[in-house]
């Protein structure tokens, strides 16, 4: 039985590559606005069925379809955010949260009306296959995935920190007002942050339409996995949404094997509510509760 | 105030309504009966108590279920069911304010009480046995002291008791201390508790008496359809109870009335042109939160008094 474990992990590690991404980029909109993106899920939906329009439909090759559909995903963002949020973003959470909600139903809802709930097929680029890695079976959709996430991982990291714009990013990130007195222009910082987390969702939208069938729930399931990773890495944390990610990835399978299959559903639900109920704050957060 | 005794006439005036109706429009009715308790009880925690808590779709589950389960394994009638469900929904409320009174606040409180949603509907789906599974369980025919509800229009009168007395008690807690500590903890926790109000016990109230009422709709939602299945209690299932609550007027239980009639019925006249449902919802929430923060019940508080049923200013 435990011969099988590295292959769980393996394996694990190319889904919970899928939800660290998902996790970073709510993690990026959520630190600019503090305000945690309820309609990300859909974001990553309408970037995958973006994709599939531009290579099944226009018949563009996949590389210029995969940018084409994270622009399409950042400006979106950007008019979400200017037109329906940033007009309340002085009212209460509660307004600001179903605001979220409310867009990515109404994504969903425009989804369905166009594509119905047929099972569409993102087609690979790449010719579909496995081999062996001493015990462990690899597929070319592990490689893609994980490499295309550790590229874009290595790319933020360096524009966080290296970079002018990464400064900037993080003196937003440390005190709002502090940034605004220094001259720098928050209102279209929101915006843009809120963009970048919508490009990047698409980005792993299309990574996820090579594995999973394309229906307009997608995003939802994605959004429950992306909340427990941040849940378990810690809200707000950049690297802490990796390191959930993978944990819950990797927990996902090796749970649903040695337990039960139904913990391939659930491990995402009992995630979030253990971190919350006994350590709020997850394993790199900030704490997270409110102490009357 | 006086003029409130003139929404005693409401019931009254409702009662000769299945002679106007066929039993399509009738089944219509009814559900929006049912819809009102739901958005009454998601009021109290939303919109009275001001927790963004997203458990109420499982409040409702667990009322039907436990509805459904008691009326085909035990073989009790269903009038007898209606308090036991709205008393597993009670516990289930109880049950769901424990992050809340940990300290678990804002979006935190809204992905875990999500979970908890989600987490009931595997336990709908799984739990087979008992459940039926993901093909759900038929309801046998409801009946109150004997009196069989087989036809849409006895389920109205016996929806119409059960709403009325809902309404009446929930008015009753939001207008007495309980309801005035809810609007304290609603504008400020830390400066409610401070006066020496216990929040805790009040939230824990709140949710409970939420998860009661919501509990008791789904023991009509039940008797109304006839067939439980997990896929009721999803999602989709959370995005039309919000949009009651939103669009009909956070913390008014005159919103929650209004709600639920106008939302409940729109669905019905898109039943096969997937997407639609969701769009409208999508629609009308954003254009409530974007120009009507109050909800339709702001409009008829605006037209007349005797309709503002808030006990506070913003």
């Amino acid at each position: 039985m435990l011969a099988f474990l590295p292959q769980l992990v393996v394996s694990g590690i190319a889904t919970g590559m899928l939800y660290a991404l998902m996790a970073l980029s709510m993690t990026v909109g959520y630190r600019a606005t503090t305000v945690v993106n309820f309609g990300h899920g859909d974001m990553l939906m309408i970037g995958a069925y973006a994709s599939y329009v531009l290579v099944v439909g226009i018949g563009l090759p996949f590389g210029p379809a995969f940018v084409l559909a994270a622009a399409l995903l950042f400006f979106l963002g950007v008019a979400a955010q200017r037109l329906l949020m940033q007009p309340i973003i002085a009212g209460p959470h509660l307004s600001l949260a179903m605001m979220a909600l409310a867009v990515g139903y109404a994504l969903r809802g425009l989804a369905r009306i166009e594509w119905g709930n047929t099972v569409l097929k993102l087609p690979r680029a790449y010719p579909a296959g496995a081999f062996m890695l001493g015990p462990v079976v690899v597929t070319t959709d592990d490689i893609v995935i994980s490499g295309a996430v550790l590229a874009l991982l290595a790319t933020m990291f360096l524009v966080f920190n290296v970079t002018a714009i990464g400064k900037v990013i993080q003196a937003v990130f440390q005190t709002q007002r502090g940034a605004a007195l220094v001259g720098i222009n928050v209102r279209a910082f929101y915006a843009t942050m809120w963009g970048a987390g919508a490009a990047l969702g698409a980005v792993g939208g299309v990574l996820m339409a090579l594995i999973v069938p394309l229906t307009p729930d997608i995003g939802v399931a994605t959004l429950v996995r992306g909340f427990a990773a941040m849940t378990l890495g810690g809200f707000g944390s950049l690297h802490g949404a990796v390191i959930g990610g993978l944990l819950l990835g990797i927990m996902e399978k090796v749970l649903g094997f040695y337990v039960s299959t139904v913990f391939i559903d659930i491990t995402a639900y009992l995630v979030t509510i253990l971190v919350l109920l006994i350590r709020p704050k997850g394993l790199f957060g900030q704490h997270a509760t409110l102490r009357i | 105030m006086s003029g409130r005794r003139l929404f005693w006439l409401i019931p009254l005036l409702l009662l000769p309504v299945p002679l106007l109706l066929d039993q399509y429009q009738q089944y219509v009715a009814n559900l929006i009966l049912v819809y009102v308790p739901v958005g009454v009880g998601f009021n109290v925690v939303v919109g009275n108590l001001g927790l963004l808590a997203f458990s109420n779709v499982a409040f409702f589950g667990i009322g039907a279920y436990t509805a459904g389960i008691l009326m085909l394994k035990l073989g009790l009638p269903w009038w007898l069911t209606v308090l036991p469900a709205g008393a597993m929904g009670g516990i289930a409320g109880a049950a769901a304010s424990v992050p809340a009174l940990r300290g678990v606040r804002l979006f935190y409180l809204a992905i875990m009480t999500l979970a908890f949603g989600e987490l009931m509907r595997w336990v709908y789906i799984r739990w087979e046995p008992v459940t039926g599974g993901s093909f759900g369980m038929a309801v046998p025919e409801p009946s109150v002291l004997g009196w069989a509800l087989n036809v849409e229009s006895r389920k109205f009168y016996a929806f119409l008791v059960l709403v009325v007395l809902v309404i009446v008690l929930t008015e009753r807690l939001l207008r007495s201390r309980f309801g005035r500590a809810f609007v304290a903890i609603k504008g400020n926790e830390e400066a409610a508790a401070a006066m020496g109000i216990p929040t805790d016990r009040y939230i824990l109230l709140g949710f409970a008496w939420g998860g009661f009422v919501v509990g008791i709709a789904g023991s009509m939602y039940a008797a109304l359809v006839g067939h439980l299945s997990p896929a009721s209690f999803d999602l989709t299932e959370l995005i039309l109870q919000f949009a009651i609550i939103m669009v009909g007027g956070l913390g008014s239980l005159v919103g929650s009335v209004l709600g639920a009639a106008l939302l409940t019925a729109a669905p019905e006249f898109f039943r096969d042109l997937p997407g639609f449902e969701e769009l409208l919802f999508a629609v009308l929430i954003i254009t409530v939160i974007l120009f009507l923060p109050r909800g339709l019940a702001s409009l008829l508080a605006r037209a007349h008094p005797v309709f503002d049923d808030r006990y506070f200013r913003e």
